[in-house]
């Protein structure tokens, strides 16, 4: 966009650059910095020594991957009834479902918090899971519904002559299309879940429940006011996001923006 | 202009593709069950959830004792003489309004400066988008800890000498939610950038060369080529802050709990006080009820917005 003839305006616009990135970098440094003041790497060692990191990741982990589920199968399904097949007042339902689409998860907390206390699925995964999961399902059934508008009719008017059913024609024609979708709908709803913090926050009491967000909160309390162990947890948290993120820029990327244009 | 000979294959084609399955299985294209799964499951929590939520705003109740109190529409008379629950509106208004301009012109820049003929176009993307991919949670301490009296933003401060500035910044009521809003910032122009760099993309390159030949400078191009051209992204980024102001609870809770003296409260933080904190269920549903229909409204517009994009 900006043409740079002279190798003076080139130096300049490099370093615009330059000064406009390093503040993105300046609390990750602070981060770093602060999780080996003191006692270094042993800040690390007494982190992993209470032995709740490995638990609060396994939660995250199952946590996600059930949202995952739940929403892709929910989001494929019912964006293929959408998209290509007859639903009697079609539109009604899909704008029923879309109305849930900006709904702030605060919005839930006190029905959910009387009806999960009274199915005793409070302090329970699922307690999180299903919020999360309902959620996000709007927003995937619109975004797989848009894309699957553009697959040409004409190639499930071949199936069906070749004498195929409609679970045929979902599994052999549609999903080996849909992978680009698909793939933008797991990565939005798995940064969505793993960094999800108000509904565990309220529904996940017991510390063997809890998740990787609340890990600061638990060693705020674990080590009063320790500011080198609470961000030597952080450092242990943030790790493997910036990891996948780095390993799977363009999904990332993509999921995200893809998230952005509702 | 290329239209007829899609005309000639469909209307060859479609005839056959429509009468064919009518009459052969009518009822095995019926899309209903592939839908209702999705469908009972989002509206069955979350209608429920919402009708609860109306039902409850009449209440005095705690949530857990059996004895509930009708008070009709009194939560809502007491909402609107709540000074706290119109600073957290305030709060929430003018953050979307910062935030939301903030981000928008660094995204642009960034974004226009990496269209650009730069070095190192990867490494400056990964740094500005990974604060995006980060839970706020996870930074939360990060941040008490740089706004702090002892933290980076202090001792750089006083390393260039501008010793008057430095201050506990989360601590003083007229600088936290300034804070708040630039750990927003720094959280979500990564993907502000991305998305208008993306848009920047589509912009078709004969327009470009069209004002280079008209001998228009840098900024002109940028103003009036390429800043009209990414409309489309500003727009849904508009809608996105709008509802990200409303949703806004994390960072708050997190680096400053609402305070020092509610100067960070936002709809999200009261009704968490009012309704877990503190059991007043009743009230926070109420305050829940306006936050919706602020949500709903969005959702409207942003309906609007996409049915005008098919249109188009």
């Amino acid at each position: 966009m900006f043409e740079t003839r002279h190798l003076r305006s080139k130096v300049i616009l490099q370093l615009v650059l330059a000064l406009m990135t390093i503040p993105f970098l300046l609390p990750l440094i602070e981060m770093v910095r602060g999780a080996f003041a003191g006692r270094g790497i042993y800040n690390f060692v007494v982190v992993w020594q209470t032995g709740v990191v490995p638990t609060f990741f396994k939660n995250s982990i199952i946590l996600s991957a059930s949202v995952i589920a739940l929403v892709y199968v929910g989001a494929m399904t019912a964006a293929f009834g959408f998209s290509k097949l007859r639903v009697f007042g079609k539109e009604i339902y899909f704008w029923l479902m879309l109305v849930a689409l900006t709904l702030p998860e605060v919005i839930l907390l006190s029905p959910l918090f009387v009806t999960f206390t009274k199915l005793q699925l409070y302090d329970t995964l699922l307690a999180v899971i299903l919020p999360l999961a309902a959620l996000q399902l709007p927003f995937a059934v619109l975004l797989a519904r848009s894309f699957y508008d553009g697959i040409p009719n004409e190639l499930l008017d071949a199936a069906r002559i070749d004498g195929a059913n409609v679970p045929q024609m979902f599994r052999r024609v549609i999903l080996p299309l849909t992978k680009p979708i698909a793939s933008a709908i797991v990565v939005l709803t798995l940064i969505n879940a793993w960094n999800s913090y108000l509904l565990p926050l309220v529904f996940l009491q017991n510390r063997s429940n809890q998740v990787v967000t609340l890990l600061p909160q638990f060693f705020i309390g674990e080590f009063s006011n320790d500011q080198t162990k609470i961000l030597a947890a952080a450092v242990m948290t943030a790790i493997p996001t910036v990891l996948a993120y780095i390993l799977m820029q363009k999904n990332f990327e993509r999921g995200l923006a893809a998230g952005a244009l509702k | 202009m290329t239209t007829n000979p899609t005309v000639t294959t469909s209307g060859r084609t479609v005839p056959a593709g429509r009468t064919a399955p009518r009459r052969r299985n009518k009822n095995s294209m019926n899309g209903l069950p592939w839908i209702l799964p999705a469908f009972i499951f989002v509206v069955g929590l979350i209608y429920y959830s919402v009708g609860y939520t109306l039902y409850i705003s009449t209440l005095d109740w705690d949530g857990l004792s059996p004895k509930a109190e009708a008070v009709g529409l009194g939560n809502y008379t007491a909402m609107l003489a709540d000074p706290i629950f119109w600073a957290a509106l305030r709060h929430t208004a003018l953050f979307w309004v910062v935030t939301f301009g903030l981000q928008t012109i660094l995204g642009f820049t960034l974004a226009a400066i990496m269209h650009s003929n730069v070095k190192f176009p990867t490494l400056h993307k990964v740094i500005i988008f990974i604060p995006t991919v980060l839970a706020p949670a996870t930074m939360a301490p990060v941040f008490r800890l740089f706004f702090a009296d002892d933290g980076m933003l202090n001792s750089m401060l006083k390393g260039v000498g501008l010793d008057s500035l430095a201050h506990p910044w989360l601590a003083d009521a007229s600088t936290a939610l300034p804070a708040v809003m630039l750990i927003t910032v720094w959280q979500w122009t990564g993907l502000w950038f991305i998305l208008y760099y993306a848009a920047m993309g589509q912009i078709e390159p004969e327009l470009l060369e069209a004002a280079r030949l008209d001998r228009a400078g840098n900024l002109r191009t940028l103003w009036y080529i390429v800043w009209p051209g990414c409309k489309g992204a500003t727009v849904s980024l508009a809608m996105l802050s709008f509802i990200g102001a409303l949703k806004t609870f994390d960072v708050p809770y997190l680096v400053t709990t609402g305070g020092p003296y509610h100067s960070t409260e936002f709809l999200g933080t009261y009704i968490y006080r009012q309704g877990i904190r503190q059991a007043h269920i009743g009230y926070a549903a109420a305050i829940s009820v306006v936050l919706l229909v602020l949500a709903i409204t969005g959702a409207i517009i942003i309906g609007r917005a996409n049915r005008k994009k098919v249109g188009e």
